[in-house]
């Protein structure tokens, strides 16, 4: 019986306890964000919708077609149209094709790209009427300058080196600076760290002829991100973003 | 230390909003159909309005009610799922109309548009059945209450009964048949095991329900509403759940201590048996209090309200009982549910918290003379005198019955966001070992205290 008693108390004590708990969490400031009204700020290592970045300063592709990412990828959700160009001898990109349907956003052709140019973007909102639009092609994917800027200055990538040394010798079929010396590094190790290095290296040769378009990237980060919900719909709001 | 000062704000703004809203249209209602039009009408008939006006105030009660139960019913949804949300550190609905005061609104027109199937193989005319059978009672189960809850009010006295808990009672165990029912004619096996289980768990749980209620019909010596409402007025002493009128006594003695009257033998009369009277008033107050506890708990287990929702576990049965239900019948299932809730409240608060009595004691509230004053010119304004628009005697017990029912809401959506599922042999040992023997022993000690003290004497 005082066995039975001593059970009623202290179970009665526990439901005390748990009102008193959850009664307290009211006085608590709620943990929700109102979604659409409110964009969540996202890291710059999330892997979200892929891209393919430009020169932020001439604007020139920067995919050579070395056909890494189509290698690596274990989705085989890219597909690379490509063909010898008569006059350079380069190979020269016709069609990039990701199918984001299939893709699981595990960012190895990202690591594995030698000119930076295949990134995963911030962008998370992919849904679509159909699975054929979700098939993105070189049109879809590839960022304006601005926003290929906006990611250079954000995952701290080595900007590219000036082209002319490659318009100038058109016929040495030599890739591009930066790509020779980005190449091995993605290669030998996928970490973080030379990446981080090489960024560093390159950051005083690379960003002083272009301290402009970092520096007004820098203040508009979070209006960028939250635009960046469709950057495909209205590309031509995006400078004007970035100019106040 | 409160870091959500403004989503408690906005609560307490939306249930004042919604309670105004919904007691101004029903009194609005009421007071056209039971006042306004017996005034005009006898007025432009003379004599021949009097069946009409027999008629209408037969009516009124009825009209009230049911323009009541949707829109509390709406509130009260919005009000749990504001308050869970608050309990759970989210926000809630708050997008539909100015904070989300409309959602439920948006909620109940989008079910009533939606399609009423009925599964194939289902006993169709039981199908349609179980819905009414589940929602009737919960209006003229409540029409007895009306009178209790309004301090005995003119227009709401013609459905006072003599049996009052008793017919309620009675109406309650009701919605128990419409369960089976819904569960056996949806021809789907989840359905049923609800139904199934909905039954075994109301056979359990009303008799430690109907035994507390007992308790207190035994301590207020009469069934009638109205009766044991005006017993427990004069302040929380005098509550029920306070020991039932066992310190009524000592309340008088306070009374006439603090305004200076003679006291004379006020204590010896209602305590005769000094020491073993005082003992007595120890155990009553014990024993109603336990009482109300198990009428709660009971209570809770008759509406199928979670930690007692196992007719429709979600995670065990799809939904229980209205698994098979959609569009105007699953809406009258949802509306039934929260009626119900609220009629149980309102019992608890008749029974156990004083009706429309509020807790200050009486000779608190007449030492201030301001207030006096306030009700005096209240009483004689334009309003009252002419319009018979405002009762202030009606007025502000109802209030007070407001103020405890959604309180007592509010305590079983804490509850709700407390407390997990029972386990169905849980749930049956809880009900049969525990609470019936407790209920009883409460019972027989009520039952011998009560001689040696002199309740609400």
């Amino acid at each position: 019986m005082a066995n039975l008693l001593a059970r009623a108390f202290s179970g009665l004590n526990q439901v005390r306890r748990g009102l008193s708990t959850v009664f307290g969490h009211s006085f608590k400031e709620p943990i929700t964000k109102e979604y659409p009204q409110i964009v969540p700020a996202i890291t710059t290592h999330f892997r979200g919708r892929l891209a393919l970045t430009v020169n932020p300063e001439t604007g020139d592709h920067l995919c050579i077609s070395c056909r890494q990412c189509e290698r690596v990828c274990p989705d085989k959700c890219i597909e690379i149209t490509s063909a010898k160009s008569a006059e350079t001898g380069k190979l020269e990109l016709i069609d990039f094709r990701i199918d984001h349907g299939l893709c699981m956003f595990c960012g190895l052709c990202t690591e594995v790209c030698p000119t930076y140019c295949i990134i995963n973007t911030n962008d998370f909102e992919l849904s679509e009427y159909s699975r054929e639009a979700l098939i993105y092609d070189l049109k879809k994917l590839t960022l304006s300058q601005d926003e290929s800027a906006f990611y250079f200055e954000k995952k701290e990538m080595p900007l590219p080196k000036p082209k002319p040394a490659k318009a100038a010798a058109p016929a040495a079929a030599k890739p591009a600076a930066p790509a020779a010396a980005a190449a091995p590094k993605a290669e030998e190790a996928k970490a973080e760290a030379p990446k981080a290095d090489a960024a560093k290296a390159d950051a005083p040769k690379a960003d002083a002829p272009k301290e402009e378009a970092p520096k007004a990237d820098a203040a508009p980060a979070k209006e960028e991100a939250k635009s960046e919900v469709k950057p495909e719909a209205k590309p031509e709001e995006k400078p004007e973003e970035k100019k106040d | 230390m409160i870091s959500n000062g403004n989503e408690i704000g906005k609560l307490t703004l939306l249930s004042i909003v919604w309670l105004t809203i919904v007691f101004v249209a029903v009194w609005m209602v009421t007071w056209a159909v039971g006042i306004l039009l017996p005034m005009i009408l006898s007025n432009s008939l003379g004599e021949k309005a009097l069946l009409i006006n027999e008629i209408l105030c037969f009516l009124t009660p009825v009209l009230s009610i049911l323009v009541f139960i949707p829109i509390n019913a709406m509130f009260m949804v919005l009000i749990e799922r504001r308050a869970l949300a608050l309990f759970t550190v989210r926000k809630g609905p708050n997008i539909v109309g100015p904070d989300g005061y409309l959602q439920t609104a948006a909620d109940a027109v989008k079910l009533l548009f939606k399609e009423d199937i009925t599964p194939t193989g289902a006993d169709a005319f039981m199908f349609t059945l179980a819905p009414i059978v589940f929602f009737a009672p919960s209006i003229f189960g409540a029409v007895p209450l009306l009178a209790a809850v309004t301090n005995n009010h003119g227009l709401f006295q013609v459905l006072n009964l003599p049996t009052g808990i008793f017919y309620v009672l009675a109406a309650a165990s009701i919605p128990v048949v419409a369960l089976v029912m819904a569960g056996w004619s949806s021809n789907n096996k989840y359905s049923l095991v609800g139904g199934l289980r909905s039954a075994a768990q109301a056979i359990s749980y009303e008799i430690p329900l109907v035994l507390s209620i007992i308790t207190i019909c035994v301590l207020a010596g009469t069934l009638d509403l109205v009766k044991i409402t005006q017993q427990q007025a004069g302040g929380i002493l005098n509550w029920n759940i306070l020991g039932g009128g066992a310190l009524s006594g000592i309340d008088k003695f306070l009374a006439g201590t603090v305004t200076g009257q003679p006291v004379g033998n006020i204590l010896s009369t209602c305590y005769p048996f000094s020491g073993l009277s005082y003992l007595a008033v120890g155990a009553l107050i014990i024993s109603t209090i336990i009482a109300f506890w198990l009428y709660l708990t009971g209570a809770c287990a008759e509406i199928n309200r979670i930690p007692f929702d196992l007719p429709e576990a979600e995670s065990e049965l799809v939904s229980g009982y209205n698994t098979e239900y959609s569009g105007i019948k699953f809406a009258i299932f949802f509306l039934a549910e929260f009626t119900n809730l609220f009629v149980v409240s309102s019992i608890a608060t008749v029974m156990f918290l004083g009706g429309g009595d509020n807790p200050i004691p009486v000779w608190i509230l007449d030492s201030i003379a301001p207030l006096k004053q306030a009700i005096a010119l209240l009483n004689d304004s334009f309003l009252v005198q002419t319009l018979h628009l405002v009762n202030p005697e009606t007025l502000f017990s109802t209030l007070w019955v407001i103020l405890k029912v959604y309180l007592l809401v509010f305590f079983a959506i804490l509850i709700r966001g407390t407390l997990p599922r029972f386990r169905i042999d849980q749930l049956m040992d809880f009900g049969w070992k525990r609470l019936i023997p407790l209920s009883l022993i409460v019972f027989i000690v009520v039952v011998f205290a009560r001689g040696l003290v002199i309740c609400h004497g």
